[in-house]
């Protein structure tokens, strides 16, 4: 028999209870000798039933291949795999605060079954059908009588402080968690946060108190510092439910941010605007892709075009506030195939964490079957100063298939972005940008979006 | 103690004892509060049970 060879996924080191392999393109989770306890508890005392219900945990189900590390296996499992894995520093406020919640709900129904998060991590909840739901079925333990709740700080640094920073301070201190892999340092958010932060009771006590304590009990032992205090089931319960209702009480309201209200303001008329949609519809059936990249997909109009093919979509723009109705959307319509992200396509996320292998950069999660760029190549070429032909080869290296939108100069919102500055981009014509995409693609289809001076293309990479 | 794999840090688990004691309590009294509640008011005291964002199990 042909042996196949097992692949560790970098990003699952860390935790000794097991750990993620791929084995012929299919994701698997080897479970530990030394966490089968634990293992068993989860399965047998009906919180796996509880969380699969709720659809608060991802399902799996046991298989008998081969494990990856025979000597310390205990068990493999097969997880269903999320369509995409994002990260929190792509989240907008909403989802961020779905996913902390998800996490405390988690937590809670855990206590109550006799268990607890034994870590509370912002990379272990990933959206799946529109909905928070946490990947790591071993980040459970038996909950010990009196212990507190060990993953309370790591949930303070990767929820509770980015939230309190986004609500108070500005919602682009999200940010922050690209640099801090494991959350924001909770006195970094007690000092940027601002004064009036302290009359609320949530953060004045787990984050500015939080703080102080941490930096008072820093030379001291965890078992010194402690004292032999014991925590009760109702003193754990209610910490939970004290953390959830500082999360709840955290509000950002999209408002008066770059381009949240670009298609009101736009120039094009309603029919062109239909016009484009019906274009980008018929486009789609035919080429049939099963993952679309949106890229500068604003609210999100033309990603439900493509997911109503039946494709899954990510919905990706740098405005926080357009990712933030875009995620409403999804939730107030319950829609389960597209996936809102903040993405700074001037410098996309990067790899980071350890060997810079923990978490993969935007486009090692690619490529997808076809990228949409529409209304877009002019901010990239022109208020980044970016070549065509750079543009496109980013593109190509995105996905096979492209649509994409020419907006010439004469259209009010090129015009706009070349107001204050030097006209140097010569090459910034419709022949410029059909001979610099033609270096990388092979032009399919065409068409002059009606009422306007607007053009759509369909592409293929050649 | 039990053998953790996350360092938890000293002053993060004081400060969790101490908000926790206090949180406990006032669910403790909480708890006790709607009892008082619903001798008096059985309606209301039912749309507080219900006052949950849990996803309905």
């Amino acid at each position: 028999m042909m042996k196949t060879k097992a692949i560790s996924l970098a990003a699952s080191f860390r935790d000794p209870s097991g750990f993620l392999f791929t084995r012929q393109g299919v994701l698997y989770r080897q479970v530990n000798q030394a966490y089968a306890d634990d293992y068993k508890r989860l399965m047998e005392s009906g919180l796996y039933e509880k969380l699969i219900k709720t659809g608060l945990l991802v399902p799996h189900t046991e298989s008998d291949i081969r494990p990856a590390d025979e000597k310390r296996s205990f068990k493999i499992l097969c997880p269903e795999r999320v369509p995409f894995i994002s990260y929190p520093y792509e989240w907008s406020f909403g989802q961020l605060k779905d996913a902390a919640l998800a996490t405390l709900s988690i937590q809670k129904r855990a206590l109550v079954l006799g268990m607890s998060l034994k870590d509370a991590s912002a990379y272990n909840i990933q959206f799946r059908n529109g909905k928070a739901i946490l990947i790591d079925t071993l980040s459970f333990e038996t909950c010990e009588e009196g212990e507190p709740w060990v993953a309370y700080r790591q949930f303070c640094q990767h929820f509770l402080a980015p939230l309190a920073l986004m609500a108070y301070r500005d919602v682009r201190l999200n940010q922050l968690l690209r640099v801090y892999i494991d959350g924001v340092p909770i006195d970094l958010a007690s000092q940027l946060l601002p004064g009036r932060s302290r009359w609320n009771l949530g953060l004045s006590t787990h984050i500015h108190l939080h703080a102080i304590a941490q930096k008072r009990y820093a030379e001291v032992a965890v078992l010194d510092a402690r004292g032999g205090r014991k925590m009760s089931k109702e003193a754990l319960l209610g910490l939970i439910e004290s953390l959830r209702a500082t999360i709840r009480r955290l509000e950002w309201k999209p408002a008066g941010t770059e381009w949240a209200d670009y298609y009101a303001a736009s120039n094009y008329t309603d029919f062109a605007f239909e016009h484009k949609k019906v274009l980008v519809g018929d486009w789609l059936l035919k080429i049939a892709p099963k993952t679309i990249w949106d890229l500068g997909a604003n609210t999100g109009i033309f990603s439900r075009v493509a997911a109503e093919t039946g494709a899954y979509v990510i919905s990706s723009d740098i405005d926080p506030a357009a990712v933030e109705v875009n995620y409403r959307r999804v939730k107030e319509s319950k829609e389960q195939n597209l996936l809102p992200l903040v993405i700074d396509l001037t410098n996309p996320s990067p790899s980071i964490g350890w060997q810079n292998r923990e978490r993969d950069s935007f486009l090692q999660r690619g490529p997808v079957d076809a990228v949409l760029a529409l209304a877009l190549v002019h901010h990239l070429a022109i208020s980044n100063n970016v070549p065509l032909e750079r543009v496109a080869e980013f593109f190509s290296s995105c996905g096979e298939w492209l649509i994409v939108e020419f907006v010439p100069k004469s259209d009010s919102q090129v015009h706009k972005l070349l107001r204050s500055r030097v006209d140097i981009f010569t090459e910034y014509t419709r022949a410029g940008f059909e001979s610099a995409f033609g270096k990388w693609y092979r032009i399919q289809s065409s068409s002059a979006v009606r009422d306007s001076e607007r053009w759509l293309y369909l592409m293929k990479r050649k | 103690m039990i053998l953790i794999y996350l360092d938890p840090g000293s002053g993060s688990f004081l400060i969790q004892l101490a908000i926790a004691a206090l949180a406990g309590l006032t669910i403790a009294i909480g708890s006790q509060w709607s009892k008082i509640k619903r001798l008096f008011n059985k309606k209301k005291a039912q749309n507080d049970e219900n006052d949950d964002e849990d996803e309905g199990d």
